[in-house]
């Protein structure tokens, strides 16, 4: 039961030692995992590039309060999917983009970078994705604090 | 003169071919639903939409070159209405004729394809430009071996004349049948002139909106439509009278029948072709109309020759 | 200029608001920029290419997309569990069966609830015929697309035949409702089964029929061969999904290697194909159709008896899910947070579009502007499951009422007085 699964738990936990406890393997093929962002680049990296998380599914924002918590989807081909977790702070925060790994990933952080005002360095020039061009700036509509209204003001 | 203006205007004239031009898309707009399982329009369909399009408002982009932009039509069912006179429907004669005018009526055929070029060109829009085009491109591909297959049953017949080529065929019976082939690129022509799947291409709907006719609306429109209906029936005609040239001695009413029975036959293989075929792309269409159908017209040409030179002659 | 006392302000008209970066402008001198979209006959939904063209070649090929937003993430937090999943039905017309169940799942996982086998079979079966209807709806979308309408009137002849199964079996031809939290809604009757299996057995014959004409009609293939190439390669790095990335080989199909409903149970096979084009992509969606016929069968017959569903509770325990369903188009991935209320505390959608989208700029790479339809119809983009998000019309909610007065105050700003009429026509009723 869940072979595949505490496997790439005892693997992740031996390579970071600093994780131990912190993956949960919630039923078989999905675990959780939540890294502090110092450590998020390296663990991504490993899961890429040797634990056969080949697939990005999508990144989700979340609103955590004074954080914004980002969720990398991270698929293998067998349907193992690794929610991998880190967070940066909601105002200032800035987060590495993983287009390099995955260039279909720049849609996904630039829906984060609309919705809920996440930056990211790295991510290559293009159009926003999917707010309108007439969008009042600096609104980002998935905050918790944000209200509908402001639009209705002219975006003040 | 005023049998005369009669000829020209109401029959066999300007009013008939309009009649038989909108019954002919009536037709083959019903065949083609027939075909994909669908009832289609009812008879006066064509009219209704011709009456509704006349009724509406004329609106020319600000752009666009007014003058252009309104004669294109015009001009369209002009050169395809005289070109109707020159064709024999039932009966050796046809209404004016001269020695040479089946060229002449082969290039005022041309004429419609340049007024979609003029006019899509002249609407300065984009989707018009690229359809205009696309139109003139089109034009270079299929022209040739309309040309040629046509000149076949004439080079036979020895006249350069539509009325003289009746004459011949009507005084030798069967020999229509040699011209078979010609007939199958000359339809295949056809389809590129009429603008027909698959060589809709100049007005491709998913690709450039409706080509030269994007910017059209209201009575120009209808005017075009119009036209290209017409060109469909001076198609017909032309093909029927040039490759189909049998029973033209009955007497008139018969005669008149068979006339639109071939007319119709050959609107009839137009919707069947357009049911079975996708639309191809516009280098595909070249290279089809230089590689297949034009050396096929030629072969018809060299049998004709060969034919008179050595076996009738 | 007569100032109006309006709740939503205006905007002058004739103001087209441009992107800086989304350029219609040609960048070389002998290039033409085609605009594409956001208005189209070739595009079914909003969105917008900016071609640039040399000749009938195109050069490069801007996307735009987003302009089907209604934001459904943000209204799902501000709603229960149970009005979001009619909510989430809505995201997409012809795969609603697909979110509502994405949902559902992941919900019944939060809330640790055992769903009835025989629920999950419904749910397959619906998800089945729902594929069915979807490949059906695009064989005939393509068709249009390369001016072929026979094929777009023959297949959505037969798509009736689908779709009046569905009707039969949960009371619609879309929106089919069939999912609660916890299981299904409606049964299947003996009936019902045996009209659907008749159904399929019509549809199976008419299914080769299209895959003979596939074979051997030439424009078609001519129109579709070596069009929209997307290497293997090229598909895995930019992640194309469904059938597009299956037509290039990519083995993956959530059924198999993540199963859910009745899946797990079942016997099929994933279609893959090697041509990498468009003509693949074609070849894929139609052996996909005949798969879906054999597992309807075999649905049908394995059908076990119970329960249709277990109750759920009001109040969903905090935690997080990752749900994932095959769509018709590709993966659907749904993540759901709970923070022990009734309602989501996040709901993040992730329709297949928007993973697909990402390739067709390098699948219409030196191609003619005469395959940009087709290319862009045969990822079967879905604009409404990607653009879902954010807050409504970029205007603030408005209810029916309000939305109602701001037509007609819009329409009065255009010279139209629509007040006056309905007036005139409530007086003659």
């Amino acid at each position: 039961m869940n072979g595949k699964e505490e496997e790439i738990k005892r693997k992740l936990e031996q390579k970071f030692p600093a994780l131990a406890g912190a993956v949960r393997v919630q039923r078989a093929r999905r675990l959780w995992l939540e890294v502090p962002l110092d450590q998020f680049a390296g663990v991504f990296d490993y899961a890429v590039k040797e634990a056969g998380f080949t697939i990005l599914g999508t990144i989700s924002g979340v609103d955590d309060g004074a954080d914004l918590g980002l969720l990398y989807h991270l698929d293998r081909p067998d349907g193992v999917v690794l929610n991998l977790k880190t967070r940066t702070a909601k105002d200032g925060g800035v987060m590495q983009s993983v287009t390099p790994y995955f260039p279909a990933a720049a849609i996904y952080e630039r829906e984060i970078i609309d919705l809920l005002g996440g930056r990211f360095t790295g991510l290559p020039e293009g159009l926003s994705y999917p707010l309108p061009d007439d969008w009042p700036k600096g609104q980002c509509p998935l905050r918790k604090d944000w209200d509908p209204s402001v639009l209705e003001r002219g975006g003040k | 003169m005023p049998y005369a203006l009669f000829t020209i205007l109401v029959f066999p004239g300007f009013l008939f071919l309009s009649a038989v031009s909108l019954f002919a898309e009536f037709f083959d707009r019903r065949i083609y639903a027939r075909l994909q399982n669908r009832k289609g329009p009812p008879w006066f369909q064509p009219l209704a939409d011709f009456i509704k399009l006349a009724a509406k408002e004329d609106i020319v982009p600000r752009e666009a070159d007014l003058a252009m932009f309104n004669l294109a039509p015009i001009f369209a069912l002009t050169a395809v209405v005289t070109a109707f006179f020159y064709i024999p429907l039932w009966g050796t004669r046809a209404l004016c004729s001269f020695q040479g005018d089946l060229i002449v009526v082969l290039y005022l055929l041309t004429i419609p394809t340049l007024t979609f070029f003029l006019g899509g060109w002249y609407s300065r829009s984009l989707f018009s430009a690229l359809g205009a085009v696309r139109s003139i491109t089109q034009l270079f591909a299929y022209e040739i071996p309309l040309f040629i297959s046509l000149l076949a049953p004439a080079l036979l017949a020895d006249t350069w004349s539509l009325s003289g080529i009746a004459a011949y065929y009507q005084a030798h019976p069967f020999y229509w049948l040699f011209n078979l082939v010609g007939f199958g690129v000359a339809l295949v022509a056809l389809l590129g002139k009429l603008e027909r799947v698959p060589f809709d291409i100049p007005e491709a709907e998913t690709e450039i909106v409706a080509g030269s006719f994007t910017e059209y609306g209201g009575k120009m429109l209808a005017y075009f439509r119009l036209a290209i209906d017409s060109e469909a029936v001076v198609g017909a005609s032309l093909l029927a009278a040039v490759y189909l040239p049998f029973g033209l001695g009955l007497n008139p009413l018969l005669g008149f029948v068979l006339y639109l029975i071939k007319v119709f036959f050959i609107i009839g293989l137009i919707a069947l072709l357009r049911t079975v075929f996708a639309r191809l792309r516009i280098d595909q269409m070249i290279v089809f109309c230089w590689q297949y159908v034009a050396p096929i017209a030629f072969l018809q040409i060299l049998f004709n020759l060969v034919l008179k030179g050595f076996v009738l002659g | 200029m007569e100032e109006r006392n309006l709740k939503y302000p205006i905007g002058p008209r004739h103001e087209i608001n441009v992107p800086s970066d989304f350029s219609f402008v040609p960048r070389a001198k002998d290039e033409v920029r085609v605009p594409i979209g956001p208005q189209h006959p070739a595009l079914k939904e909003p969105e917008s290419f900016s071609v640039a063209l040399r000749g009938e070649r195109i050069m490069g090929v801007d996307v735009k997309i987003g302009y089907n937003h209604r934001g459904i993430e943000k209204a799902c937090e501000q709603r229960s569990y149970i009005q979001d999943l009619y909510l989430v039905e809505r995201i997409c017309g012809i795969c609603s069966h697909t979110h509502a169940t994405c949902f559902a799942q992941g919900v019944e996982e939060l809330a640790g609830l055992a769903v009835p086998k025989r629920a999950l079979y419904i749910r397959s079966l619906v998800g089945e015929l729902e594929r069915i209807h979807s490949h059906l709806l695009w064989l005939g979308v393509a068709g249009h697309e390369i001016g072929f309408d026979t094929l777009l009137m023959y297949s959505w002849r037969d798509r009736e035949l689908v779709m009046d199964a569905l009707a039969l079996l949960s009371g619609n031809r879309v929106n089919y409702g069939i999912n609660q939290i916890g299981g299904v809604r409606r049964d299947v009757t003996k009936e019902q089964a045996t009209e659907i299996l008749k159904a399929v057995d019509k549809l199976e014959e008419q299914t080769k029929y299209y895959i003979q004409i596939a074979m051997e009609e030439t424009t078609l293939i001519q129109r579709l061969s070596g069009v929209g190439k997307l290497s293997h390669d090229d598909a895995v790095r930019l992640g194309a999904i469904g059938p597009t990335g299956r037509a290039s080989g990519v083995d993956r199909d959530v059924r198999r290697d993540d199963p859910y409903a009745a899946y797990g149970e079942l016997a099929f096979k994933v279609v893959t194909d090697g041509h990498n084009d468009v003509y693949g992509r074609t070849i894929v969606r139609l052996g996909e159709l005949l798969e879906s016929y054999a597992l309807i069968r075999q649905i049908i017959k394995n059908l076990p008896d119970g329960p249709l569903a277990v109750r759920a509770p009001r109040k969903i325990p905090a935690g997080e899910a990752l749900s994932r369903y095959e769509a018709p188009r590709g993966e659907d991935i749904h993540y759901i947070k709970s923070n022990g209320g009734e309602k989501p505390e996040r709901v993040k959608v992730r329709a297949p579009t928007l993973a697909n989208i990402q390739s067709v700029a390098k699948m219409l790479e030196d191609r003619y502007l005469a395959d940009l339809p087709i290319v862009v119809a045969a990822i079967d983009p879905c604009f409404s499951c990607t653009d879902r998000t954010i807050a409504v019309a970029g205007r603030g909610a408005m209810n029916w009422e309000e939305l109602r007065r701001y037509g007609i105050e819009w329409y009065r700003g255009q010279g139209i007085d629509f007040s006056r009429l309905s007036s005139k026509l409530g007086r003659g009723a």
